[in-house]
């Protein structure tokens, strides 16, 4: 006890007293690495509410569900339920459809409306209605008694301003009606799935609104205690072919997988922005006790252990990573305001649909994100504390400037990066496991420290080579900046190593998001193509699963405009986990007029048999994900069918959730079963005139003979919101890579800063032996020049490996795909003049620093 | 005092020099009237905080007088723009401080050559001037050393021939010998001692210590930032 209280205090002398001295740097320092933090820490907790609104949405609506039967892709026949309730292992079975819907005339955002048997489901899921003043018992019951009524989620009540009693007009895809609002539910249980934004009805009003007569979603299960494999097996046995036994957590586990995956990935690119703030803690602990070793002698000569002058090392890095950590919560208050939306609308169109209405506090991640900053910092104190341990109590004797570094083994360590970086080739080799690039990451991590540890070795060489062309350059100051950088060793070395660091990551982010947008524009003309786009009403959230009806059908074959129809059914399935799509289409008429971005192909045989139905072609992500290639066998369940087919080519595909299967759709029907048409997408013929109006005209005809029944948009407008999804996914990488850019030029603003308090003794004596404030000023400035040439040049080199990283590798191991590599010249010919403006306008607080000591200083005895 | 029939090159009247700390004030040098002929060789004394290092750092322009006159060399130093001071630091003194100061990053002969290229000089012509000088000062095996490798009496010797290669009129001495032992003290006063006599520059030190006495010509006690006219004891 005493002696903490002795170390408190010799650490508030020895270290505190200093940094309040050096205060500048020290914020600069705590600044950065408390951004660092706020970036980890905002960001996990942005996921962390996407997934428990995930897994509470996905828990809520299954209940007490022990198992569930479905139809990959399709609908059961009710009459299955009479059947499987009177399974002797069978408790209780309650039939569900549902499906989004939307509010007519207000906002276009669908909101889930189940179907139940309110009998039938009284066993599997508690919801209540909220108590208000005309309350009567059973008054749910009044859902089956009388049609078209509902329960109103509280969400959804308070946004469209409902009571009971009123009436909310609800629109589908068939057709718009009324509905009586029996009550508002209580803000528990099944209430509080989607966010509260769902409705409860009867299952026969569903299927009546819906058009689904004698059809259903799947049948939730609760089975007799005790259940033998036997029992289970009879179960299955009776199902009839295609249906599909499951348990509701295979689904909320693949999900959860999913966005646990993303949040991994989030996290180790915000981690960037925490490791650049590592160099920080350490260029400034390794600056102070490099440049307070006579002190540390003295210590060290009146009796502190060594392993003092380590601990009070340390607790300085301490320090910094509490104080840190203490700033980021403020500034992660901030950033999550942006992050929160960003990042669940992100896993809402990349994985999962997810209602994020508020951050929920969890006090694991917070727990982490303290404990990352801390032992980070902790860290990045280690080596300095070490160094000054081994600070021997003699050198309190002599009073010449000890140059410790002046002959560091630069070349080893320079080898012992290039072994690392080396490294990367083999590792870049090594598969992912679910999802997450281990192996490329760590290629990463390894790229950035081999180029770290060759930086000083950089440095000396630059300043070796450059020294005497530098004096031709910018005369006297040139020079001694160059000789200065030379023999500076370890101290420019870490800010080089975080400026390179920054520059990579800069570097290899603006080359992987040219490349993907490339590629994805490539796509989006030739696979996305068609003019006019036309679906039932909110196809896509229902997963088109209600099919266009046959006078719509009718009506749309029969245009007087003179147009070319690509039919299309789209399923939603999963292969083993793995979530992709199916999707029939007239392959003939699409390839008159798009194409297919082959990976692997296109043999004219491969697009020959395609057409002819012999198999089905793979997105890319599809073929990575589940190992098939060419040649392989895909196998599905298809609504009734089992489907079995070789696989032809693979193709790029960039929808976001999952891969994707094509078939041609007429074999499909011949082959299996009539798969109906979910959408169609129409060619003008006539290429040679106004598109626009065409389409403009197209729809207009649609709308005269269908009505307001469709969901359509034009080729150019889907085309235009894939390329938006892209940007504003990308947007917070935009906003991770600006943050590690930024500690970055911290970074170099600290080491100058202390640099050049550091040698005030040094830069006084250039004064009094005759060089002006101009020529001194100059000399910091083009250190800083020399600097951020280094580390521009070995950051630029960097970045292009890491840039064959994150398109070969991480890419490809996270989410399936890889891109076309193309530099973007332009992008990064006008970008590294800015980085290296910025970088030097970073070098200007250390110019204003020079002389704020008096060169007369010279004369005070030290 | 005595008054020289020789051309002055320092005269001060009035000197005074004032350090502000917050609101307290300290006075480093007060009301100093002093004339010194060319070729001198001055010895400071006085006892520590006596204020020799603050009339040494007015008189090499390192630092501005609170009030006063200051004429060095025909550089009238109170009304000196910035620019003819660093021209006045370059041509006309040479200093050589107590902690030698050499820049740790740079040899031994780049250190000495540094005033000299800093004054925009060609390299060509200076480097054979240093080693010239440097071989006098007997460092001539020395020059490609950095100064970590040096003992303290060949540091401050590097550190008077730095102070010597623009051929400055005068030399400015702040207790070359305080971080030296006796001998290595003694050799340096010699140095400049001999700078004095067959160069025939003017040469101040400032020193608590006997070791100049010798070779004085002129000595000068500080007591409390004034001049006084008892004798030294320091
Ligand atoms: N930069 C300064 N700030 C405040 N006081 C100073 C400063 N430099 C010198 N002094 C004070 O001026 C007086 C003279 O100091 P100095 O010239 O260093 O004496 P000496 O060199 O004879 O030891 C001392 O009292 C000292 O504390
Ligand atoms: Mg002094």
């Amino acid at each position: 006890m005493r002696s903490l209280v002795f170390f408190l205090r010799l650490f508030s002398w020895f270290s505190l007293r200093h940094i309040g001295k050096h205060w500048f740097q020290a914020m600069l320092v705590l600044f950065g690495i408390a951004l660092g933090a706020a970036v980890f820490t905002s960001v996990r907790l942005s996921v962390h509410a996407s997934l428990r609104s995930f897994t509470s949405s996905m828990n809520h609506i299954a209940g007490r569900t022990e198992k569930v039967l479905a139809r990959p892709g399709g609908f059961l026949p009710e009459s299955l339920v009479s059947a499987i309730i009177n399974h002797p292992s069978v408790r209780n079975a309650s039939p569900m459809l549902s499906g989004y819907v939307q509010h007519f005339g207000a906002d276009k955002e669908p909101f889930l409306l189940i179907g139940i048997d309110p009998i039938l489901d009284r066993p599997f899921r508690s919801w209540q209605i909220a108590k208000g003043k005309p309350r009567k018992v059973g008054m749910w019951l009044d859902l089956l008694k009388e049609p078209y009524t509902l329960i109103l989620g509280g969400a959804l009540a308070r946004q469209y301003g409902y009571a009971p009693g009123e009436k909310i007009k609800l629109e589908h895809s068939r057709q718009t009606v009324d509905f009586r609002i029996v009550g508002v539910l209580a803000p528990e249980n099944l209430a509080l799935a989607e966010g509260g934004r769902l409705a409860l009805t009867d299952i026969a009003t569903f299927q009546e609104f819906t058009g689904l007569y004698g059809k259903i979603d799947r049948i939730d299960l609760r089975l007799q205690p005790e259940q033998t494999a036997e029992n289970f097996q009879n179960i299955v046995s009776t199902l009839p072919p295609g249906v599909i036994m499951s348990s509701p957590s295979e689904r909320r586990e693949s999900g959860q997988a999913m966005i646990r995956a993303y949040q991994l990935n989030l996290s180790i690119l915000s981690f960037a922005s925490l490791f650049v703030g590592m160099f920080l803690v350490y260029s400034l602990v390794a600056l102070n006790a490099a440049s307070r070793r006579h002190e540390l002698a003295i210590l060290r000569s009146t009796g502190a252990s060594a392993r003092l002058l380590f601990l009070i090392f340390l607790a300085q890095g301490t320090v910094f990573g509490l104080a840190g950590w203490l700033l980021a919560i403020p500034i992660s208050s901030f950033l999550i305001k942006y992050l929160l939306h960003g990042v669940s609308q992100t896993i809402s169109t990349l994985f999962v649909r997810v209602t994020v209405e508020q951050l929920s506090l969890n006090s694991w991640e917070i727990f982490l994100s303290f404990m990352v900053t801390i032992f980070i910092s902790v860290l990045a104190a280690y080596l300095p504390a070490r160094e000054a341990m081994q600070v021997s109590p003699k050198e309190a004797l002599s009073i010449a400037e000890h140059s410790e570094q002046a002959d560091k083994p630069t070349l080893r360590l320079a080898g012992l990066g290039i072994f690392f970086i080396v490294l990367v080739w083999p590792l870049s080799k090594l598969p992912g496991y679910a999802g997450v690039p281990l192996p490329g990451y760590i290629a990463t991590l390894l790229l950035f420290t081999g180029f770290a540890m060759l930086s000083p070795w950089i440095l000396e060489q630059l300043g070796k080579a450059l020294a005497p062309k530098l004096r031709r350059l910018g005369g006297m100051p040139a020079y001694l900046a160059g000789r200065y950088i030379r023999g500076s060793g370890n101290r420019t070395a870490i800010s080089v190593g975080a400026l390179i660091t920054a520059v990579a990551l800069f570097v290899s982010l603006v080359i992987m998001i040219h490349s993907f947008r490339q590629t994805v524009q490539l796509w989006a003309y030739q696979t996305v193509s068609g003019d006019l786009f036309a679906t039932t009403k909110m196809g896509e959230v229902n997963q088109f699963r209600y099919p266009l009806s046959p006078e719509v059908i009718r009506t749309l074959t029969t245009l007087d405009a003179p147009v070319d129809l690509v039919p299309n059914r789209r399923y939603f399935l999963n292969y083993g986990k793995f979530p992709y799509e199916f999707e029939l289409l007239d392959v003939v008429t699409f390839l008159r007029y798009g194409s297919y971005v082959w990976l692997k192909g296109p043999s004219e045989t491969a697009i020959h048999r395609l057409i002819s139905g012999d198999g089905v072609i793979v997105s890319e992500v599809f073929s990575n994900r589940t190992g098939l290639t060419v040649g392989d066998l895909f196998r599905a369940q298809i609504e009734t069918s089992l489907v079995e087919l070789p696989i032809l080519g693979v193709v790029r595909d960039y929808r976001t959730q999952g891969g994707v299967v094509f078939y041609a759709m007429p074999h499909f029907k011949r082959r299996f079963h009539d798969p109906k048409w979910g959408g169609v997408r129409f060619f003008l013929r006539n290429r040679n005139q106004n598109l626009d109006a065409a389409v403009v005209s197209l729809r207009r005809e649609i709308i005269e003979k269908c009505g307001d029944q469709l969901g359509m948009i034009s080729g150019k407008e889907l085309r235009q919101s894939i390329l938006k999804v892209f940007d504003e996914t990308f947007a917070i990488t935009t906003i991770l890579l600006f943050i590690a850019f930024v500690i970055a030029a911290l970074g170099i603003t600290t080491t100058l800063a202390v640099l050049v308090l550091e040698r005030t003794s040094q830069l006084n004596t250039l004064y009094a032996v005759g060089a002006s404030f101009g020529q001194i000023r100059r000399m910091i400035f083009w250190e800083s020049i020399l600097m951020v040439i280094a580390g521009e040049t070995a950051g630029f080199l960097c970045g292009l490996i890491l840039s064959y990283l994150l398109v070969f590798v991480i890419n490809r191991q996270s989410f399936g795909w890889t891109f076309l590599y193309g530099l973007d010249l332009k992008a990064l010919v006008f970008s590294l003049p800015l980085i290296i403006l910025t970088a030097l306008m970073a070098a200007l607080p250390a110019i204003r620093l020079v002389f704020r000591q008096p060169p007369a200083m010279l004369l005070r005895e030290r | 005092m005595r008054v020289s029939e020789k051309k002055t090159v320092i005269e001060t009247k009035a000197l005074t020099r004032i350090y502000s700390l917050g609101d307290s004030e300290v006075i480093g040098i007060s009301s100093i009237n002093l004339e010194i002929a060319a070729r001198e060789l001055v010895v400071l004394k006085g006892n520590s905080g006596s204020g020799k290092s603050t009339l040494l750092s007015l008189l090499s322009g390192l630092d501005r007088p609170t009030s006063g006159e200051l004429k060095v060399a025909g550089h009238d130093l109170i009304k000196a723009p910035e620019e003819q001071l660093t021209r006045f630091r370059r041509e006309v003194v040479g200093m050589v401080f107590q902690n030698f100061n050499l820049l740790p990053t740079l040899s031994v002969l780049e250190n000495v050559c540094l005033p000299a290229l800093l004054a925009g000089g060609w390299p060509e012509k200076i480097e054979p001037k240093a080693i010239d000088l440097l071989q006098w000062l007997g460092l001539g095996d020395r020059m490609a050393h950095q100064p970590a490798q040096l003992s303290g009496g060949e540091m401050q010797r590097t550190a008077i021939a730095r102070a010597l290669i623009n051929d400055p009129a005068i030399i400015l001495a702040d207790e070359p010998t305080g971080n030296l032992d006796s001998r290595n003290g003694q050799l340096v006063i010699q140095l400049l001692a001999e700078l004095h006599r067959t160069r025939e520059r003017t040469v101040i030190i400032a020193t608590h210590s006997n070791l100049a006495d010798a070779f004085a010509t002129m000595e000068i006690c500080l007591k409390d930032g004034m001049i006084t006219d008892t004798t030294c004891e320091v």
